[in-house]
């Protein structure tokens, strides 16, 4: 569905003739309509991008990528609100030996931190650490269930953002901006790629929480922003419906939802026909996804069909809504060719108060909450020679400092021990088709301050996911406000060549 | 004045001017003795750790100035003859001593130093880097010495090329089996795409379609079977009965049957296929699956008796 600039001619042309039907048709009007016509004709066939011309009917069809691919499908798995890395994946023992210490003013003159006030003190890792797997990989005791899996990973440890407040650095993590309006990385592979199962969306959400706030960049982090909105994320529930308001209503049969549908479509049509507009093709298709999925979503949703013995591993409970449940019902979706699965799990905001913001209270639940489904999913998918094929991506939108947090700084607040919001370094992790396993990429100083070794920045990111998915980051594109907008932005990116198998 | 003295004067002035030129620039100073052909000018072999190794890092962080187009203090590393040239200040490489070496000091200087390399601003070479350097220089600086011999260095990355789309040359790989091709996708909706933009393989994936597709859809698609490189067959209602057909996809990659009623004697008939890496299978015995195992191919699922 990209939209050249003679489609928006004709879009525009075909509103200013419905406003024409009410002044008449004058000779400025005929002299604009010529002058449409005359420019649209000399608009240039070529383009930098690539084509995503599909049937209007079908915005959602399957498009092949423009060159092989190593991944068909993309789980990610974002920990909201930051995990810390240097209670989980860095290992610095340096910082350790600091601890307490007050932190060198180099940390924080001239730096911006969300909370932080003054000279903070360092605060040591909390969790001890130790090596695993075959080379050696340092990590914390806080993920027994994943740490089996290390030599399945690829840690990246210099992960850098540039924004230190959640709502924007989550949408720079998930659209490419920190503004919103963006699309998100789900919606340009939907759009690039469209969906492989038409009776499901191509890009399904499920969010988990612990206590306190969720998605705090809001619906906008699935967004499509300036695509069409057919390729935004759809919101799924692991608890009751899956989806609200997709059942029929009560002594509603599917035949009569058929009737009034197709009613709604006539109509949809011929405002398709009259102004040309996208938005009318999303409508048209979303009544019908909606549809189709009345029949297939439930299912797909549904763990209770899922064997005792898995629902244990993945320690799932059906009519719950948590990660855990969440894990399994993204390897049902991975399985039914949905393209792109966006797990949210919120809670992992470990300033030091109140309560469940402690490093050694929230933080320890948020460590059990996701551990094990984590690992049941990635085992799980690696036994069904999923992984081959599936790309799945663990982190946060920032990382946290290496020196303590304690806003609030009453003697309540001094019994939880916090971070705060850090730019400069954090880990996430992938694993799946064509990348390099069993494998660190980057490294920090020696307090975890500050990468000093093959820093990834978030665009970095995005454009090696683009290309696991078989697309150029450059030409995965959508004009618009006069730009050929791409996921990566403006600033240079680069596909992360070592992190490949 | 006579033609003589003419000529002299000017033969005086050149060699003068040459051999002041040769003083203050010593690369230019090797040029002149090396197309004189009383220096031999130093060549580095094409599979050498120079070529392989050192010459990239140069070609990404340092010939912008010190290249072709600049010359910065008289100094190029767009060859091996330049790097072992050095620049107006003499050698920056000394053989077997890269402590001693000064493009090696300062490539290593902390980046606030004035004189570090490449200076601030610019991306700086990673610890990676600096050690395939120090190795190169420590194992004498060679230009031929072959990339395997030195041994500690870290895994060689090629960065990422994105291949261009020909749209002529796709049609054209396309063209024999492309009627075919739309027509079968007219039958069999989303079963049989194209493998990407750029290729003519194809991926067939059925597993959507689940009981639907069985063994008599998969014949269908026999014109196309060589062209296929992945098959998605799981939980369609394929059978032992395709065996045949998926024998005779000779360049596929992957295949799936997974929640499939086929059993060992369809998985017996895969040895022929040379290209198979994954497989996915229902009710298979180990034993049969060890031979493909053998061959690096890497199967998963239901297996009896492990």
């Amino acid at each position: 569905m990209r939209k050249t600039p003679s489609d928006l001619f004709e879009q525009l042309h075909r509103e200013q003739q419905t406003r024409r039907q009410f002044v008449g048709w004058g000779a400025g009007g005929l002299g604009a309509f010529f002058m449409n016509t005359a420019m649209a004709a000399q608009q240039p066939t070529t383009s930098t991008g690539l084509s995503f011309k599909r049937d209007p009917s079908a915005p959602l069809s399957a498009l092949p990528p423009q060159f092989p691919a190593k991944v068909k499908r993309v789980i990610y798995l974002h920990m909201g609100g930051a995990p810390s890395q240097l209670e989980l994946f860095d290992h610095k023992p340096t910082l350790s030996r600091f601890g307490g210490q007050l932190c060198p003013e180099s940390f924080v003159k001239g730096k911006r931190f969300a909370f932080i006030r003054g000279v903070p003190k360092l605060l040591g890792p909390q969790f001890p650490f130790h090596q695993t797997g075959r080379n050696g990989t340092w990590i914390s005791d806080r993920m027994p269930h994943t740490e089996k899996l290390i030599d399945d990973l690829c840690l990246i440890k210099s992960m850098k953002t540039d924004q230190f407040n959640h709502a924007p650095a989550q949408l720079l993590v998930q659209t490419g901006d920190a503004r919103t309006g963006h699309a998100s990385l789900g919606s340009w592979v939907t759009y690039g790629l469209g969906s492989e199962n038409q009776n499901l969306p191509g890009f399904i959400v499920l969010a988990s929480s612990g206590p306190g706030p969720t998605a705090n960049a809001g619906k906008p982090l699935w967004g499509s922003g300036f695509l069409p909105s057919v390729y935004q994320g759809v919101e799924c529930r692991s608890a009751g419906e899956p989806i609200l308001y997709l059942n029929n209503p009560h002594d509603v049969s599917r035949a009569s939802r058929r009737q009034v549908l197709d009613a709604v479509d006539a109509i949809n049509q011929q405002t398709r026909k009259e102004f040309g507009n996208p938005e009318t093709v999303a409508r048209i298709a979303q009544y019908e996804l909606a549809f189709r999925m009345q029949m297939e979503a439930s299912e797909a949703m549904d763990i209770r069909r899922e064997p005792g013995a898995v629902l244990a591993r993945y320690g799932a409970e059906p009519g719950k809504t948590s990660y855990a449940n969440n894990c399994l019902v993204a390897r049902r979706l991975a399985e039914r060719g949905v393209r792109f699965i966006q797990l949210y799990h919120w809670g992992w905001d470990s300033h030091g108060s109140p309560t469940d913001e402690g490093i050694n209270i929230g933080f320890v639940k948020r460590c059990k909450e996701t551990d094990q489904p984590t690992a049941a999913l990635l085992r799980d998918l690696k036994e069904r020679g999923l992984l081959e094929d599936t790309l799945v991506v663990w982190g946060g939108e920032f990382g946290r400092t290496p020196m303590e947090d304690n806003h609030g700084g009453s003697t309540e607040a001094s019994k939880y021990v916090g971070r705060d919001h850090h730019t400069a370094a954090f880990t996430i992790w992938m694993t799946g088709g064509g990348v390099r396993t069993g494998m660190v990429h980057g490294e920090t100083d020696d307090m975890g301050y500050d990468v000093v070794k093959d820093p990834v920045e978030v665009r970095d990111l995005h454009a090696t996911i683009l290309y696991l998915l078989g697309f150029d980051y450059q030409k995965l594109n959508f004009a618009y406000q006069g730009l050929d907008q791409k996921l990566t932005g403006v600033k240079p990116a680069r596909v992360v060549s070592q992190i490949l198998a | 004045m006579s033609a003589l003295a003419y000529f002299g004067g000017v033969t005086v002035a050149t060699v003068l001017g040459l051999g002041i030129a040769m003083l203050l620039r010593p690369g230019f100073a090797h040029a002149v003795l090396q197309s004189a052909g009383l220096e031999s000018i130093p060549i580095s072999d094409g599979l050498s750790f120079y070529a392989v190794r050192v010459q990239p890092l140069f070609d990404a962080h340092c010939i912008s100035c010190h290249g072709a187009a600049r010359e910065k203090g008289g100094l190029r590393l767009d060859s091996f003859a330049g790097t072992m040239r050095g620049g107006k200040h003499g050698a920056v490489i000394a053989a077997g001593k890269a402590q001693h070496s000064e493009l090696f000091t300062r490539i290593t200087l902390p980046a606030t130093d004035d004189k570090a390399m490449p200076p601030s601003g610019k991306t700086p070479m990673n610890t990676d880097d600096v050690t395939v350097i120090r190795l190169w220089i420590a194992a004498g600086a060679s230009g031929t010495l072959p990339v395997g011999a030195i041994k500690g260095a870290p895994r060689l990355v090629t960065p990422v090329k994105m291949p261009e789309i020909n749209p002529i040359a796709v049609r054209k790989l396309r063209a024999p089996l492309a009627g075919q091709v739309a027509e079968l996708q007219n039958r069999l909706p989303g079963v049989i795409a194209y493998d990407s933009r750029s290729s003519a393989d194809l991926i067939l994936d059925a597993s959507l379609k689940r009981e639907a597709f069985g063994d008599a859809d998969l014949r269908l698609l026999a014109p196309l079977r060589a062209r296929i490189v992945e098959a998605n067959l799981s939980f369609t209602a394929v059978t032992d009965a395709s065996a045949p057909q998926i024998a005779a996809m000779t360049a596929l990659r992957t295949l799936r049957l997974a929640d499939t009623k086929t059993s060992d004697a369809t998985i017996r008939t895969l040895a022929s296929l040379k290209a198979l890496r994954v497989l996915a299978v229902a009710n298979a015995s180990s034993a049969t699956l060890t031979a493909l195992r053998e061959k690096g191919v890497r199967v998963y699922g239901d297996v009896n008796g492990e």
